[in-house]
């Protein structure tokens, strides 16, 4: 069972003083998630906030249309990008062009070109992975940047590379890593016994999936604009998802005591922004010794090649179940690929229960950037393993492809399966325990995939919500907004507990000085923010109550607030709003929140559907149609979530037929470090797409993000070979591969 | 990018004026028409012209006209976009509209012209990186022979095996078409099938016999009356992209059972340069149907010599042909 695995949470919990309990929080290190226990007060009385009933919320769990839309669909946004300060420098690295070399750096000529303003090095001797920053350069315009670094000279002395698993893993291979190429393997399991088990089975399958390195993609590049620092202090424009904590990284090169970060808007993260990286010390560092703002967003090669990358991996499955295709036995090896990283892989069996197990899985090492976190770290991986394998096993026992899943995992699951088969229509489908193998040229396929996530919330935010006597108010936290709503759901808590509509609220965010926040990693920043902001609303709520009661002469138990304004029981005397607010005194009221555990929760699930086109003569594929349903608790905002939902499945179809990080063998260069190469889905590429939120669940605030990514791809590759015969076992799903596929079928 | 000087002539005399002589230092100066490829290779340092030749300011090169007897001269700063919308084109040379329709996406169609694109360079990802001085750059090695060949040719390769990227080029190819090449001293036309070379047959560095002082001025697309034709495309990604190959076919066809009197069947995206099979359309000739197709599709793909990761594309080809022609049946 993997520590992220909604089940993990509902073991006992031993040990808990009266009053308390204690809790399994999901917390991002480093850019890895871990589980970690703490304890939170179990009370749940009325002196409490509380979400109250669903049927009784007037604006979270509605459709929202975001606060900011306006601003980002007209470019009004400011996107650390789009930072300008007087007098501001803008500066790029150079990166090392071949994967592994002994590199010399030259920045003189660089120095001299007109305009330039600053050329240091900033690696040189052994350079350890493909595109590794040796360079950077300041510059009063951008032309005179690009000059600059074209000016610098590198002396390159070649040394051997391992590029691809193969190469590295071959006998003569090059040292990528000190203690071998290959991590020493963790055995999970008793071998002994998976054997004997496999005895048993009615079917057994055995294959290997690969997935390939892929990218963020983010829109919006690594990077900082980082002003310059005056006595003490220093601000920071910063693309992250750690607004709060990054402030402190920025401290040791700026050499202040204080930062003030600044993340108004970001162009996404998706897990690989969670520190400021070389780009922001390097920012840093000249900003200081410049004393100039300095603008250091890294170019999209760049970003391709030293910002991290979501670690592909080669998984070797055998899996048998009973008649009915109940799971029996699993034995897996996996090879992790993280570039220079250690890669991630949530481990196999993945989701379903499989009576008895073994797994070994190890790293392998190459000269490419470290892995970083990416939505939903080693799940997409393992998603990949075990449904394709699944799937193979169905249509050896010739069991319907959804019966399977349903009796291999628990309640909420089979639930959902029901309801995507029928969305996606499956009942009708002809083909539901044996591929189209018809001489027709155009065939559809129906796959199926699940997910699992973590999610829920932990103690680190602080939030302010202010009302003020001209009948203001205004939230305040340090959160950032990853694309997600954060502002929109932020403005839609306050306003309701106030009795306010929407825009009598103001969220401000993403500022190191509104307060500590988490960092968005882990699905956890609605789950840590949402209830702090609840709180916060409360206490306001409760604080005004208060001074009316005084100058009502009524009780605060009396003072109710609603859509109408403020209504005292006692007196029967209501107000407008304003006129409420026009009683407190000139300071108003300020209160904060903290995370109340009792509103959030954590432990997810989702079913998803894919519906393909294959055509036999050509190859192409087409996804026709996706489904998600998806349980996260209280939602929000149900237009938020539901996009949430439409990304991940995007992001998974353009993984499942395009993506993947070309670095040519021999020459050891990077050959689709651009967006041209790299192939993401574009407009054409998105099918008609169904999200239907699990209304079902009952539960506090969970968050949905990275669930939603997990098994698009898998149902689109189980889709395929549905239609067609075809198993593609490594993505992406090329028409090259299909077509071969298809040719191979023909010949039997 | 490296500086250079930019000269804005308004007329072709003015123009030709400014182009380079020398063979050997040709790349010196470049035409500059939509600048959707040409940028690019400013970008990646891939060409370092000191100057650049814009065309747009001379006037009635952005014109399409039609001739009384229907044939089309189209002038080499008509764009794309104007081409796919273009009425008697769609009408009278679908295959040629459709060809320009399936070009990137729609803001390159809006800037790229017709010049442009059938001089375009190649695509071959060892071209277009720097650090790979192929044969194509002047180097000594094809690295695509042996390296990374899934998008490159399975017909008339070596020693470069580039596609060649148009897709205009085929469909006119398909039409007979004939190009005007305008130098100081003087002017001369040649079939377009003339105008692109083999990397075997001529200098490997280009895909073209244009002289350095030549500006390829208009494109003439001879009438055909009674012929109807199609363009299919296959991309990886349907929304914009290359072809990793695609077909363009016209056919003169009558009577019931409908018979094929006549036809042209021209591939791209898998040969050095637009690749033109009659014995393939010689195939087709005859009672329309799917036996013929089959047959044609066969004879398109004879002599190929796929690569180690290309071989896809000798039944991708064969199963574009049939869509193609299931298309011009149902019309
Ligand atoms: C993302 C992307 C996708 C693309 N997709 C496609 C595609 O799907 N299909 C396709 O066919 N092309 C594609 N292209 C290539 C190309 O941009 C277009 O085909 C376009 O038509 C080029 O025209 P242009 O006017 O912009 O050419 P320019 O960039 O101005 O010129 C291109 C070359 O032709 C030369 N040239 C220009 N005009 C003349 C002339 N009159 N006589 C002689 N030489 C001349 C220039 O010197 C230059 O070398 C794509 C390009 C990009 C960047
Ligand atoms: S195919 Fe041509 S462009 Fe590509 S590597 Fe070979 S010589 Fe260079």
């Amino acid at each position: 069972m993997s520590a992220l695995d909604p089940r993990a949470q509902d073991a006992a919990q031993p040990d808990t003083k009266p009053g308390k309990k204690k809790i399994l929080v999901p917390r991002v290190e480093n850019g890895h998630e871990t589980m970690v226990e703490i304890e939170v007060d179990d009370a749940e009385g009325s002196g409490r906030p509380q979400w109250g009933p669903r049927d009784a919320l007037r604006l979270v769990n509605h459709e929202l249309v975001r606060v900011d839309a306006v601003d980002k669909v007209t470019g009004c946004a400011r996107y650390t990008h789009d930072v300008r300060l007087p007098g501001m420098l803008y500066a790029r690295f150079l990166g090392c062009p071949i994967a592994h070399a002994e590199v010399t750096v030259d920045v003189a000529a660089a120095k001299k070109v007109p305009g330039v303003v600053e050329a240091r090095v900033v690696r040189d001797g052994e350079v350890k992975f493909l595109g590794q920053p040796v360079a950077v350069v300041a510059a009063k315009t951008r032309e005179a940047l690009e000059d600059g670094l074209r000016a610098i000279v590198l002396g390159i002395k070649p040394l051997p590379f391992a590029v691809t698993r193969e190469q590295s893993l071959a006998a003569n291979a090059p040292e990528v890593n000190r203690r071998g190429n290959a991590s020493k393997p963790n055995e999970e399991g008793d071998p002994a016994a998976v054997a004997k088990a496999f005895e048993g089975c009615a079917a057994v399958i055995e294959a290997t999936y690969e997935v390939p390195i892929q990218h963020h993609a983010c829109l919006e590049t690594h990077g900082a604009v980082v002003d310059v620092p005056t006595n003490d202090s220093a601000t920071v424009y910063h693309s992250t998802q750690a607004t709060y904590a990054s402030a402190n990284e920025f401290k040791g090169p700026l050499k202040v005591k204080e930062v003030e970060v600044v993340n108004e808007h970001m162009g996404g993260g998706f897990g690989s922004k969670f520190e400021a990286g070389v780009e922001g010390r390097v920012a840093s560092e000249l900003a200081r010794d410049l004393k100039a703002p300095i603008h250091l967003m890294l170019s999209r090669r760049d970003e391709f090649l030293c910002a991290g990358n979501r670690s592909g991996c080669v998984q070797t499955v055998k899996l048998g179940g009973d008649v009915q295709g109940k799971l029996v036995a699993m034995q897996s090896s996996i090879d992790r690929l993280g570039g220079l990283g250690g890669g991630s892989h949530a481990g196999l069996p993945y989701i379903y229960e499989v009576a008895t197990s073994v797994r070994t899985m190890r790293s392998v090492y190459t000269h490419l950037d470290a892995n970083r976190a990416m939505r939903a770290p080693g799940h997409p991986q393992a998603s990949f393993g075990m449904e394709s394998a699944l799937d193979e096993l169905a249509y050896a026992l010739g069991v319907d492809l959804v019966e399977i899943r349903k009796r291999n995992v628990g309640d909420v699951h089979r639930r959902q399966l029901d309801r995507v088969a029928r969305e996606i229509g499956w009942n009708e489908h002809p083909h539901k325990s044996k591929p189209d193998l018809s001489d027709a040229t155009t065939k559809v396929g129906i796959g199926f995939g699940l997910s699992v996530w973590g999610g829920g919330g932990h103690p680190e935010c602080r939030v302010t919500v202010e009302i003020s006597p001209d009948g203001g108010v205004r939230a305040s936290v340090g959160s950032q907004d990853l694309g997600t709503g954060v502002r929109t759901y932020v403005t839609a808590i306050v306003a309701e507990e106030l009795g306010l509509s929407m825009s009598g609220v103001t969220a401000r965010i993403g500022r190191t000085s509104y307060g500590p926040a988490n960092a968005s990693g882990g699905s956890m920043t609605s789950a840590s923010l949402a209830p702090a902001v609840k709180h916060a609303a409360f206490n306001a709520r409760k604080a005004f109550a208060e001074s009316l009661a005084k100058t009502l002469k009524s009780d605060a138990s009396e003072i109710v607030f609603d859509v109408q304004g403020v209504y005292d029981a006692r007196s029967k005397r209501r107000l407008a709003w304003k006129d409420a607010c026009a009683t407190l005194g000139p300071a108003g009221i300020s209160a904060t929140g903290e995370w109340q555990a009792h509103l959030a929760s954590n432990g997810i699930h989702g079913v998803q559907s894919a519906k393909v086109r294959v055509d036999t003569r050509t190859g192409k594929l087409e996804v026709l149609k996706m489904v998600c349903m998806q349980d996260c608790g209280l939602v929000l905002n149900r237009t938020g979530a539901r996009s949430q939902i439409f990304g991940g499945m995007v992001q998974a179809l353009s993984y499942a037929l395009f993506e993947q990080r070309v670095v040519e063998p021999d020459l050891g260069i990077a050959m689709n470090a651009n967006f041209e190469d790299y192939k993401l889905a574009a407009s054409l590429e998105i099918p008609e797409m169904v999200a239907i939120l699990d209304d079902e669940d009952t539960r506090g605030v969970i968050g949905v993000a990275e669930a939603t990514v997990v098994p698009g791809h898998s149902a689109i590759a189980n889709a395929v070979h549905n239609a067609c015969g075809v198993r593609l076992r490594s993505l992406p799903l090329n028409p090259d591969k299909l077509l071969l596929g298809l040719a191979g079928l023909k010949k039997g | 990018m490296k500086a250079f000087e930019l000269a804005r002539p308004v007329t072709l005399d003015q123009a030709l004026q400014e182009l380079e002589k020398d063979s050997a230092k040709r790349d010196r100066t470049k035409l500059f028409a939509g600048g959707q490829d040409l940028v690019t290779e400013l970008k990646e340092h891939l060409v370092e012209p000191d100057k650049l030749v814009d065309l747009k300011r001379i006037p009635g090169l952005d014109r399409i006209e039609v001739q009384p007897d229907g044939s089309l001269v189209i002038g080499c700063l008509v764009t794309l976009a104007t081409l796919a919308e273009h009425a008697e084109t769609k009408n009278f040379f679908t295959a040629l509209a459709e060809a320009a329709r399936s070009v990137g996406s729609a803001q390159i169609r809006s800037q790229g012209t017709v010049g442009g694109n059938l001089n375009q360079r190649p695509r071959c990802w060892y071209y277009r990186h720097e650090l790979a001085p192929c044969l194509k750059k002047g180097g000594s090695e094809c690295y695509a022979y042996a390296g990374l060949n899934k998008y490159n040719a399975i017909l008339g390769g070596g020693p470069s095996y580039i596609v060649h990227p148009s897709d205009l080029a085929p469909a006119l190819v398909a039409f007979d078409a004939e190009v005007t090449l305008r130098g100081a001293k003087g002017e001369r036309k040649l079939a377009l099938e003339e105008f692109y070379t083999l990397p075997a047959e001529a200098d490997v560095t280009r895909e073209t016999v244009l002289a350095p002082d030549e500006i390829l001025t208009h494109v003439r697309v001879p009438a055909k009356p009674g012929w109807s034709s199609t363009y299919v495309k296959f991309k990886e990604r349907g929304s914009y992209d290359f072809a990793l190959a695609s077909v363009a076919v016209a056919v003169r066809a009558a009577g019931s059972p409908r018979t094929i009197q006549d036809a042209r069947l021209v591939l791209g995206g898998v040969a050095p340069k637009p690749w033109n099979v009659p014995k393939a359309a010689e195939a087709l000739l005859g009672i329309d149907g799917v036996k013929t197709w089959t047959a044609a599709g066969n004879r398109a793909v004879a002599g190929a010599e796929p690569l180690a990761h290309n071989a896809y594309k000798v039944p991708l080809v064969k199963g574009l042909i049939l869509q193609a022609m299931e298309a011009l049946a149902k019309r």
